[in-house]
């Protein structure tokens, strides 16, 4: 379950959901961001503040390619390291990873 | 010091509901939250939302459920302690348990109940404030008329942010409110109130720097796109950005904790004696992180520590229905 983060948000990083999330779960990437959906309580507040409604809510809606990216960031090794970045309970406190998923790394690069 | 029976730690739907379970079975109880308000997450993100799986609501809004379990628990005539987080946890030579808050509350209690869900909610870090170490920082809003003779400067464009700033348009000497964003998320009619109002408007920037030693003297104000910096005449900062939550001290406590949660057997105890956890704090193999599931799990544990509690007595509290006396007021007419 979790919200998820779609392709709208490749190069826009905004970062209204990140003001609004309680539980800090929201990562910043290179070019986009990504939710931890272990750490998603499924409060919705970052729906109706992304600017590009890039966000969507748990359902069955929810388009599977980037359930599995948003999956992937925290569950695989990204490019650059060599453990998953797993569940680190916050986002502040680690920053921008400043790495993307292979699938975004591309998208990014096409667009 | 005061001397419960039970301790509840968390004041949401499952504590509230423990509380009332509590009454049933006639243990002392004190509730206690870090908030400055009952009913926890509900109350605090989504008090206007409605809910549909709540037994027997059809819908109810956030509110409505909140001030219905908050009637059904005082029936318990609970010791009620807001705006506190405990922050310690240590076992008692007589096998009691003595849990004390920031604020330097003690409790001894004869068993602890954690329903703290996603944790405590700190308020969310603002480099520039927290460099500063004297005076004029306003976490929490006084009176209006207490700021006559001050320059505000809020900071942040949610709801808090932009009431905050309307509220001391009128009394404060001078009203600045900055925000990072090009938009405010606050309510449509607020933000429409702040532009008709004495305040000042800076957007797209950030609080840099707080000036003055024991109180503030100046702010520096610096444009997030272009890094253009202005100073303006400040004597208290509002930080109004919101809250994180995180486990907090009970993290620390000794329990088994699983990413965010606390593993808890199917009486609901924790492992360490006398403590127990139910809702969204607690984990086990096909947990459902719900209310209905929380309610279930805060009967389930207090009717467990009652029968610790009292050797002899049974586990099943009874039914409801046959109580000599109803907890609730007026209930049953």
């Amino acid at each position: 379950m979790g919200y998820v983060i779609t392709e709208a948000c490749i190069g826009e990083l905004d970062g209204s959901c990140v003001d609004v999330c309680p539980v800090d779960c929201i990562y910043e990437g290179l070019e986009k961001r990504y939710i931890n959906a272990n750490e998603c309580i499924d409060c919705g507040a970052c729906l109706t503040a992304c600017p590009v409604d890039a966000i969507q809510a748990p359902g069955a809606d929810q388009d599977p390619i980037w359930i599995e990216d948003n999956r992937a960031f925290f569950a695989l090794p990204l490019p650059t390291r060599d453990e998953p970045l797993g569940d680190p309970g916050g986002a502040t406190g680690i920053g921008p990873l400043g790495v993307d998923t292979p699938l975004v790394a591309e998208r990014a690069a096409n667009r | 010091m005061a001397d419960v029976d039970l301790l509840i730690i968390g004041a949401g739907p499952a504590g509230l509901f423990a509380t009332y379970y509590a009454g049933m079975r006639g243990l002392r109880v004190a509730l206690v939250d870090s908030l400055d308000h009952l009913g926890g997450q509900v109350a605090a993100l989504y008090p206007e939302k409605h809910v549909y799986d709540v037994a027997g609501f059809p819908a109810v809004r956030g509110r409505d459920l909140v001030a219905g379990l908050t009637r059904q628990a005082l029936g318990a005539d609970p010791q009620i302690v807001l705006g506190e987080e405990c922050s310690s946890l240590e076992d008692r030579p007589d096998g009691s348990i003595r849990v004390r808050t920031t604020a330097g509350t003690a409790f001894d209690c004869g068993a602890v109940l954690i329903t703290a869900g996603i944790g405590r909610f700190t308020p969310r870090a603002l480099p520039a404030v927290d460099a500063y170490r004297g005076d004029g920082i306003h976490r929490l809003v006084r009176v209006a008329e207490e700021y006559a003779e001050h320059d505000v400067v809020i900071v942040g464009g949610g709801d808090s942010a932009v009431d905050w700033a309307n509220m001391l348009a009128e009394t404060a000497r001078s009203v600045t409110i900055v925000h990072r964003r090009a938009g405010f998320t606050a309510h449509e009619a607020s933000v429409a109130q702040l532009h008709a109002s004495r305040a000042r408007v800076v957007m797209e920037s950030e609080l840099a720097e707080v000036h003055g030693r024991d109180a503030i003297e100046r702010v520096v104000i610096r444009h997030a796109k272009t890094g253009d910096a202005h100073e303006v005449p400040a004597s208290v900062v509002i930080p109004a950005l919101g809250h994180i939550a995180s486990l907090g001290p009970l993290a620390d406590w000794g329990l088994t904790i699983v990413g965010r949660q606390i593993a808890v057997g199917t009486d609901m105890s924790t492992g360490r004696a006398r403590v127990f956890a139910a809702g969204d704090i607690t984990d086990y193999p096909g947990k459902v992180r719900l209310m209905a599931v929380g309610f279930g799990e805060a009967a389930t544990a207090v009717n467990n520590i009652a029968a610790m509690l009292r050797p002899g007595e049974d586990v099943f509290p009874g039914h409801s229905s046959e109580l000599a006396r109803p907890l609730v007021a007026g209930a049953g007419v």
